[in-house]
């Protein structure tokens, strides 16, 4: 998305042959990792999530298979796992993150969670197996201060797609689906929800479909044999799926960079909340999940940072200095159960403020994950 | 218009008669509640489905039509830069390049399947 814009900015440098774009990824393919929540409710194949990386990128856009194995910022290199080094002028780190179950004791053994392809898939088959019992849904946030978990609507989005989903396979009343949030939640204490507003309507429409819910739930142990989940309030909850929303890091390289100064070892990189430059580096941008921003790491916040970005290297090249400015604004469509959506968005100064799902809203979604997004990729929309 | 002084106060509803009158007294008001009704109804007619096909479509035009406004740019600005018409000999070993041959394959391929299609 990033380099396409940023080739269309650039164009007549590049024609010029003044500027050269390369981007190094560690796959061949592009996911659209968002749908992967869907995987979980067996309503997508992995082979419509993914796209040659190369059919998404402008011609004028080099491509290379090369895995990042560490950056070396003084040098303006880096290297990778091939052995072959490439440097640079202006660097953009847009590594993502990583699910991290196997920092909570015994959440990697005995819970499930939607953010990758294969666990998603290993979910699906127990939701669509599960006849009675228990489904506990936890969230776990980083511990960097004010930094969100994976996208920040993903836990009530999944809950009201689960609620649909039972109803569907005729189980549901035989089905506990028990929602909870842990103590902290960014700036807010012992809410539903890291936003205030949507926190607020949540136990309505959480007692309207008979979702229990618990605020002050924060996943410190899991008891894989007896299948306890234990919380640093010192509240034990059985459960018979555990679906979590895991802590998460920053990919190896970054941890090991040395840039970040980041609680436990989660590897954010230290952000300019404007112009989106890593503090302390020269040249060097950072864009989606590996950032330490207060704004949700989704698509609808890189969607966002992309111009930005693009517009902060063209004018560094042009007039040796960033002018534009990210005002934290992430939008997108929230899937509220299998059929309806809300669209929303928000920005650093102003929350979600929540309307009633539709069946347009959902239509909206399904017609994002099976089309749009694949332009947005490619930088059109 | 004569209507409930409650609601005449509503400074939104007496904004919105002020431009829903002339539809009114035209009779052309119907035409929008009947527009409205068609919209409504397509939108039930929509299903995950539907979705999904017009979706579908719509990333196969797009990837399509952004394919071939990239092939043209890039080949018209790598001409334009040459300066003068490349040679024969220029030519003959552009026809070797490995990007060329995938090229004419696919247009060869796509001459293919269009005649499988007759």
């Amino acid at each position: 998305m990033l380099a396409n814009q940023l080739a269309r900015k650039l164009y007549p440098e590049i024609l010029r042959g003044e500027v050269s774009i390369l981007l190094l990824s560690d796959c061949p393919d592009h996911y659209y990792k968002p749908a992967f929540m869907y995987v979980a409710f067996n309503l997508y194949f992995k082979e419509e999530l993914k796209r040659p990386e190369r059919s998404l990128l402008r011609p004028e856009i080099g491509f290379q298979v090369e895995k990042v194995t560490r950056f070396d910022f003084a040098g303006q290199r880096l290297k990778t796992s091939s052995g072959k080094p490439f440097s640079y002028d202006f660097l953009v780190i847009a590594t993502g993150c990583l699910p991290a179950p196997e920092r909570i004791e015994g959440l990697q053994e005995a819970g499930d969670h939607f953010y990758q392809y294969d666990p998603a898939r290993q979910l699906a088959q127990r939701l669509s197996t599960i006849e009675k019992g228990r489904i506990f849904i936890s969230v776990s946030f980083p511990q960097t201060p004010n930094v969100p978990h994976q996208c920040g609507i993903a836990p009530v989005e999944t809950t009201l797609m689960l609620d649909d989903y039972l109803r569907r396979r005729g189980v549901r009343d035989k089905v506990e689906i028990i929602y909870t949030y842990p103590t902290t939640a960014q700036l807010l204490r012992n809410c539903l929800f890291l936003q205030r507003p949507t926190g607020e309507i949540l136990p309505a429409i959480f007692e309207q479909k008979d979702i229990h819910y618990q605020r002050g739930f924060t996943l410190s142990r899991v008891d894989p044999d007896a299948k306890i989940a234990y919380s640093a309030e010192d509240e034990a909850q059985p459960f018979d799926i555990l679906m979590a929303t895991p802590p998460i890091r920053a990919v190896d390289a970054v941890l090991e960079c040395g840039v970040s100064q980041a609680q436990n070892d989660e590897g954010w990189l230290p952000t300019n909340h404007e112009t989106l430059q890593v503090y302390g580096l020269e040249n060097v941008y950072v864009i989606g999940d590996t950032v330490d921003l207060p704004v949700s790491k989704a698509g609808g916040s890189c969607h966002n940072q992309a111009p930005v970005i693009a517009n902060n290297i063209a004018a560094e090249i042009r007039l040796g200095k960033p002018v534009s400015v990210y005002d934290g604004r992430v939008q997108a469509v929230a899937q509220m159960g299998l059929n309806a959506g809300m669209p929303l968005w928000y920005d650093y100064s102003r929350d979600v403020q929540p309307t009633p799902p539709t069946k347009i809203g959902g239509l909206l979604r399904n017609g994002f994950n099976r089309g749009l997004y694949w332009a947005v990729a490619r930088g059109m929309l | 218009m004569n209507m409930p002084e409650d609601v005449s106060a509503t400074p939104g509803y007496s904004a919105l008669m002020a431009r829903l009158q002339p539809l009114i007294d035209s009779g052309r008001l119907d035409n929008i509640v009947d527009l409205l009704s068609l919209v409504s109804d397509l939108i039930d007619l929509l299903d995950a489905a539907t979705v999904e096909k017009l979706a579908n479509v719509f990333e196969e035009v797009t990837a399509s039509g952004w394919a071939a406004a990239n092939t043209l740019r890039m080949t018209r600005a790598e001409i334009m830069t040459q300066g003068k018409p490349p040679s024969l000999y220029a030519l003959l070993k552009l026809l070797n390049e490995e990007d060329t041959r995938k090229g004419v394959a696919v247009v060869l391929k796509t001459l293919n399947v269009i005649g499988r299609q007759l």
